[in-house]
């Protein structure tokens, strides 16, 4: 437990009737990438700022760098760094008066600070920038600017609500790349989107959450085994003949529960291996497939993509 | 797992709870200063009891010794010198809440105040014989001793200097400043145009006539410009800040309360505050006309001054407790209307039917009647400004002077209205500030 960063006990928060956040559990490793997965309305935002002390739970625990954030929620800020859906918009204000504003906040002596806003300018790419004002940047700009901002007092954490959202394929990939960046720099990233290809491309972690509750949560290895038993391996040859004799090879090998030639596509014949095992298991049908003399024109694992782990877990629940 | 439940005490304590050494030692400097300012309250409070009982007379020889206790060295009546020695403690009251406010919001001002506190309060002990600067001296020199040590912990407010940056940025602080001083200008203009005439033939005995009138009409526009600025630049101060999606932004940072609330204000009053100065050399235009004195220059500032705060708290106190701006100001707006204007002019009204009704009748009531007066043209800045000037002019009085009773020819000490006025406005806006400061930790928490 030593190494979790973030962690909520039953936690609960209730809107007059209507109950928002109702028994979440979560278990965010120190370092880790953690993509916070749900529909709409599911209570991503009212986690987080439960989190970001903006919230007070109605019941429940929540620690953020072993602080509570209900007992000691000016060590929770020192320790976060959040970016909220929407961007504050303070018009009338240059790029490096936001962040010099900020640093103010967070108590950063003004001699410190110039140093302070050029680095995380160049961080974030906007050195460029310095001197426009905030409402004049695009979309792209003012979320590096915004994720610019959370960093200036070096939190352990990073809570990002919907980092990705509204933005231009570009600019997602900016974003993205940025994470991965302050990932590598130590941060923990606990970010909510409801984009998968977002969550599934750079998160170590992930959870799933649908009405309040958490549905699934586990280091990205762990949900695909827990939520997907089977791993698809997708063979492609030449024509059918080959794809039987594929058919015929595979079947009997350890592991394999189900194969399924599809439908040729672009002229080509595909075979669908169902497989329950590790990476040793995969590499040995590639390799008997070679020793057997098979022209493989194609061998890939079908990362069944988050999408499909989503669709898993929140199937049938209603909200 | 069993749900943690905070009181509402416990949460508050939380909100504004010490996360370093420095936070720590602060938070006690602070604490130090608000018993202080209780202490003196109390204080306050029994003096002004005793002075009451002295004045009706049901303590014999009572008010040589509250002289002797609250202003020795004070050559006036005894009775005058009690009423000064209670307006004294009241003005420290205030003036320890606003450090302690000071303090938390780690303003630079608050460690030299709270030094300048200490010295005032020692000159007053040793000059005047102000005992009760002791309960003052204390806790400011306590406090000082506490902060002295790390004065990096007092710094230039964030909050303000961000808004000053937006507010004097480009031309348009430059230009809204002129179209201001030309308005006034052109004001002035017109009032010397359409009073001279009337007055030229008379010689040139009319022209002091001539300097106050002007005087009197700068003042009045400006009286009138900060009654409807004042309210409106702080009542948005917050709330705008919510209706922008900022105000959470702040919250998760380490910006304190006080910080925030202090630095709204700060930022508000000091573009009055300039206003205020840029009008100062139209104003003294009056002085080429002779008739206006420099204690009515000092005084009307003073006035002016005392006003733009009292409203300012008004408009950030509604600010801190209501969530959108619109209903701020209306409710700054009324707040205004009726407390400084509407109440007081219908308690002078309901007074003078009282006093007419009464008729004569004895010293004590009489006594009693012409205080609720002058404490009801304290309450509204035109009325306290006019009846200032009419005593500066009429009796040479700007402090305490002494009116005789109609009923049996005794005297009784009065205080020109602007002593109350301004004692009275701030320490409302003390209390309002730290009202704010407490609504909006109460909001968070509500949360």
């Amino acid at each position: 437990m030593a190494d979790l960063i973030i962690e909520t006990r039953e936690l609960h928060k209730r809107f007059g009737k209507f109950e928002a956040v109702s028994g979440l559990s979560l278990a965010v490793p120190a370092g880790s990438i953690y993509g916070f997965v749900g529909p709409n309305g599911a209570g991503k935002t009212t986690t987080m700022r439960m989190l970001t002390t903006l919230t007070r739970p109605t019941s429940g625990e929540a620690w953020v760098a072993g602080h509570s954030v209900t007992r000691e929620p000016r060590a929770v800020r020192r320790a976060i760094g959040y970016m909220p859906d929407e961007f504050g918009v303070y018009d009338d204000m240059r790029v490096w008066e936001y962040l010099d504003f900020f640093a103010a906040c967070y108590d950063i002596p003004e001699t410190n600070r110039k140093r302070l806003i050029d680095d995380l300018l160049e961080l974030v790419d906007l050195t460029h920038r310095r001197d426009d004002m905030v409402d004049k940047l695009s979309r792209g700009m003012k979320q590096r600017l915004s994720l610019a901002r959370t960093l200036a007092h070096d939190p352990a954490v990073l809570i990002l609500d919907e980092p990705a959202s509204g933005l231009d394929p570009r600019a997602r990939v900016e974003i993205r790349e940025l994470l991965v960046e302050l990932a590598r720099m130590g941060k923990t990233i606990f970010f909510s989107s409801h984009i998968l290809a977002d969550v599934s491309e750079i998160c170590t972690h992930i959870g799933i959450i649908e009405a309040g509750k958490m549905v699934a949560q586990g280091s990205m290895e762990e949900m695909r085994s827990q939520l997907m038993p089977h791993r698809e391996i997708l063979v492609t040859v030449r024509d059918d003949e080959t794809a039987v004799r594929v058919q015929a090879l595979v079947a009997g090998m350890p592991g394999v529960v189900q194969i399924a030639r599809l439908e040729p596509k672009a002229g080509r014949s595909r075979v669908r291996i169902d497989y329950t095992g590790d990476d040793d298991g995969v590499a040995a049908i590639n390799q008997k497939l070679a020793s057997e003399q098979i022209a493989v024109l194609g061998f890939t694992e079908e990362t069944k993509d988050l999408e499909a782990m989503f669709m898993r877990a929140t199937k049938g629940i209603v909200t | 797992m069993t749900a943690p439940e905070l009181t509402r005490t416990e949460a508050d304590l939380a909100a504004g709870e010490p996360i370093s050494p420095r936070e720590a030692r602060l938070a006690r400097a602070a604490a130090v200063l608000r018993w202080g300012a209780v202490a003196n309250a109390a204080l306050a409070g029994l003096a002004l009891l005793l002075a009451l009982a002295a004045a009706l007379k049901l303590i014999p020889d009572l008010f040589p010794a509250l002289r002797a206790a609250l202003l020795a060295g004070v050559p006036t009546a005894d009775d005058a010198a009690a009423a000064a020695g209670v307006l004294l403690i009241q003005i420290n009251v205030s003036l320890l809440l606003v450090l302690m406010v000071g303090v938390q919001a780690r303003e630079l001002w608050a460690l030299g105040g709270v030094w300048a506190l200490a010295l005032a309060n020692g000159l007053a002990l040793a000059l005047l014989g102000f005992t009760p600067a002791l309960a003052a001296i204390i806790p400011a020199v306590w406090t000082g001793i506490t902060v002295s040590g790390d004065v990096r912990a007092f710094r230039a407010n964030p909050v303000m200097l961000k808004e000053l940056r937006g507010r004097m940025r480009g031309v348009r602080a430059f230009f809204v400043l002129s179209v201001y001083l030309g308005l006034m200008s052109g004001f002035m203009a017109l009032l010397y145009l359409t009073y001279t005439p009337t007055t030229l033939t008379t010689g040139s005995a009319a022209a002091g006539e001539v300097g106050r009138v002007l005087f009197m009409g700068v003042v009045g526009a400006e009286l009138l410009l900060i009654v409807f600025i004042a309210p409106a630049f702080t009542a948005g101060a917050i709330t705008s800040e919510r209706e922008h999606l900022t105000y959470d932004l702040l919250r998760t940072t380490l910006l304190s309360t006080p910080s925030f609330v202090i630095g709204k204000l700060e930022s508000a009053l000091s573009y009055i505050l300039l206003l205020l100065l840029a009008a100062i050399p139209l104003q003294s235009i009056a002085f080429l006309f002779g008739g206006v004195s420099e204690y009515e220059l000092v005084l009307a500032f003073v006035i002016l001054a005392v006003t733009a705060i009292a409203l300012g708290t008004v408009g950030l106190y509604f600010s801190a407790a209501t969530p959108r701006t619109l209903t701020a100001s209306v409710r700054s707006y009324s707040a205004v209307l009726v407390g400084a204007f509407i109440a007081p002019l219908t308690l002078t009204l309901a007074l003078n039917a009282v006093r007419s009704a009464v008729g004569r009748t004895s010293p004590v009531i009489e006594a009693a009647l012409v205080y609720a007066g002058d404490l009801l043209t304290s309450l509204n800045p035109v009325t306290a400004a006019l009846s200032t000037q009419q005593l500066l002019i009429e009796r040479q009085a700007i402090g305490f002077w002494t009116y005789t009773l109609a009923s049996d020819g005794s005297a009784i000490p009065r205080a020109s209205p602007w002593i109350a006025f301004a004692v009275i406005y701030l320490v409302m806006s003390t209390v309002l500030v730290v009202l704010a400061v407490r609504r909006m930790r109460q909001l968070e928490i509500e949360a």
